[in-house]
């Protein structure tokens, strides 16, 4: 009871912070630009041309569903990354910058159970975005091209391919997506939080997380790196297109989220030991 | 209440303590003095167990900070120069958030305490459109909840006004006086340390150069006035007798040596004495005194 009552107050510094809303201000303006683009160009030429290709009706499977998919599969790893290294790089660094953390180490409480709740309430802050992209995008997708209609998923370099004909099944297995991302997207933000454990400023944390990850992305693009694209976090980040298969292949997807688990089990006992090993002056 | 215990800290190869070592009883109100970077920020941190010591511990109650540092601070309230609050927060999520790392918030105490320091009207207001004094309250509130029985106050009426100063001061007191709380002070205010501590303690460069009674410092009468001309010949004269010069015509002169017989040969030595006066000796006076 405890910890869920600390959790709470550590929730709500960190969704009282203006700056934990810069994310979802971003992604609500780009989900309005592509809406925009959709409406008042061709924008939806290669999409047509690739459902039709597959011999399934375009009109039906150009959808709310299908448009917030491909909004978060795009957008996500590139955008949504950013504001997770961003408020993860900030959740200890930021609080030391600013002094308050003094105030809180000086309570009785322990620095590992402070910095789990920390992590706790940044893994919460991951879900909820992924999930605000998700709801706002599927609404302004309804906007669109109106509520109904299946789920068409096409990603290419995963090699997954998956049709949904009913609005249900589309609704449920998207939710399942999004459930992938998100857990997917708490290495990012295991990530930033391990070096904002470090003697560093916040924007550092930022900084070198995002460093880290982009030259992840870049390496596993590189052709001869394609033998040991499993090594590579973003590729491991990028298995949660898996549960949009229609027979989802379990195995897969626990190897990865095991690697992913092991990776953030890591990245927080080492910023647990560089804090823990920390003078804080008063 | 509170031990410390041949406390010795490093930070790289300069030392910041060096065997560091008193006691403060219960009720007591313990002044800790020193310079910039004598050491007292670094003993405060040993005690709330935010800077780890190279040797020795900290106690309270018979609770060793270093070993079980959530049971030990259980205790102990505490208030920081220039307290930094969440500025975007209210006062009361202030106090609602902090309080909640020792103990389930209790909203009736939080009221009373919210009272007792004065922000009875200005709680809900967010913290970055508070005054300076108004922080200083808040800070001193957060230390309260849940009642602590040890205080530390670290620099507490920095930047306050005189009449800020005089209200901590008599709130401290009071707390003191009902509560029979502990409280170690460490401030630059000397007059606010004399005032308040029962005890004081002096570190310089991270050693404890003295202790004891704040009653005791005016018994001490080693301290002399004199006004005399030519001031520099009878300031040598008096340099070569083992006298201190503490500032001109000022002096702490050796217990073994008599001042008529000093004042005679200063005549003797064709220096114009006007006056040769004991002076009570301030906390300021012996401060300089120790760590000049």
């Amino acid at each position: 009871m405890m910890f869920l009552r600390q959790l709470r107050g550590e929730l709500r510094k960190l969704f009282a912070r203006p700056r934990t809303y810069m994310g979802y201000g971003a992604f609500v303006a780009m989900e309005l630009i592509i809406l925009i683009v959709y409406k008042t160009t061709n924008g939806s030429y290669y999409m047509r041309q690739l459902i039709e290709r597959n011999g399934y009706n375009f009109d039906y499977f150009f959808s709310s569903l299908t448009l917030t998919f491909m909004v978060m599969i795009f957008s996500m790893v590139l955008l949504g990354s950013i504001f997770f290294a961003l408020v993860a790089g900030d959740v200890v660094a930021k609080e030391n910058e600013d002094g308050n953390l003094r105030l809180v180490l000086a309570r009785p409480i322990s620095r590992l159970r402070l910095l789990l709740l920390k992590y706790v309430s940044v893994a919460i802050y991951t879900f909820t975005f992924v999930f605000f992209v998700g709801v706002t995008g599927y609404g302004m997708a309804t906007v669109a091209v109106g509520w109904d209609g299946g789920l068409f998923v096409a990603e290419p370099k995963m090699k997954v391919f998956a049709v949904y004909e009913t609005w249900s099944t589309g609704i449920q297995r998207l939710g399942l997506g999004a459930a992938g991302i998100a857990v997917s997207m708490i290495t990012i933000s295991s990530l930033a939080f391990m070096f904002s454990c470090f003697r560093i400023k916040p924007a550092a944390a930022t900084i070198i997380t995002l460093a880290i990850l982009f030259v992840d992305m870049i390496l596993q693009n590189f052709p001869f790196f394609r033998p040991y694209e499993d090594w590579f976090i973003t590729w491991r980040m990028s298995c949660w297109v898996y549960l949009m298969e229609f027979e989802i292949s379990w195995p897969k997807i626990t190897e990865a989220y095991a690697f992913l688990g092991g990776l953030n089990f890591t990245f927080f006992v080492i910023g647990f030991l560089a804090f823990q090993m920390r003078d804080f002056k008063t | 209440m509170l031990e410390l215990d041949s406390l010795r800290k490093s930070f790289g190869r300069k030392p910041a303590l060096e065997a560091l070592s008193f006691h403060v009883g219960e009720g007591e109100i313990y002044g800790l003095l020193g310079h910039n970077g004598a050491g007292k920020s670094t003993t405060l941190g040993i005690i709330l167990g935010m800077v780890e010591p190279d040797e020795g511990e900290a106690r309270i109650d018979g609770i060793s900070v270093q070993r079980k540092r959530a049971a030990a601070l259980r205790q102990v309230g505490s208030i920081f120069e220039s307290p930094c609050f969440y500025e975007y927060l209210s006062g009361w999520e202030n106090l609602r958030i902090l309080s909640s790392y020792s103990a389930p918030f209790d909203r009736a105490a939080t009221e009373e305490v919210v009272e007792r320091v004065g922000l009875g009207d200005r709680i809900g207001s967010k913290v970055r459109t508070y005054s300076h004094g108004m922080r200083q309250r808040l800070a001193l509130a957060q230390a309260l909840l849940p009642m602590p029985r040890v205080l530390l106050l670290d620099e507490p009426t920095d930047g306050l006004d005189p009449e800020g100063i005089k209200w901590f001061r008599d709130f401290i007191l009071k707390l003191r006086e009902e509560r029979g709380m502990t409280v170690l002070f460490n401030s630059h205010l000397l007059a606010e340390v004399e005032q308040m501590c029962d005890r004081v303690a002096i570190l310089k460069q991270g050693r404890q150069v003295y202790e004891g009674r704040v009653s005791e410092l005016a018994d001490d009468d080693r301290i002399y006035e004199i006004d005399c001309d030519p001031w520099d010949k009878a300031a040598h004269f008096l340099e070569l007798q083992g006298c201190r010069i503490l500032q001109p015509g000022r002096v702490t002169m050796p217990p073994e040596l008599d001042p008529p017989l000093m004042v005679a040969a200063l005549v003797g030595l064709e220096i114009r004495v006007s006056s040769f006066a004991p002076v009570k000796r301030s906390l300021e006076d012996l401060y300089l005194e120790i760590t000049r």
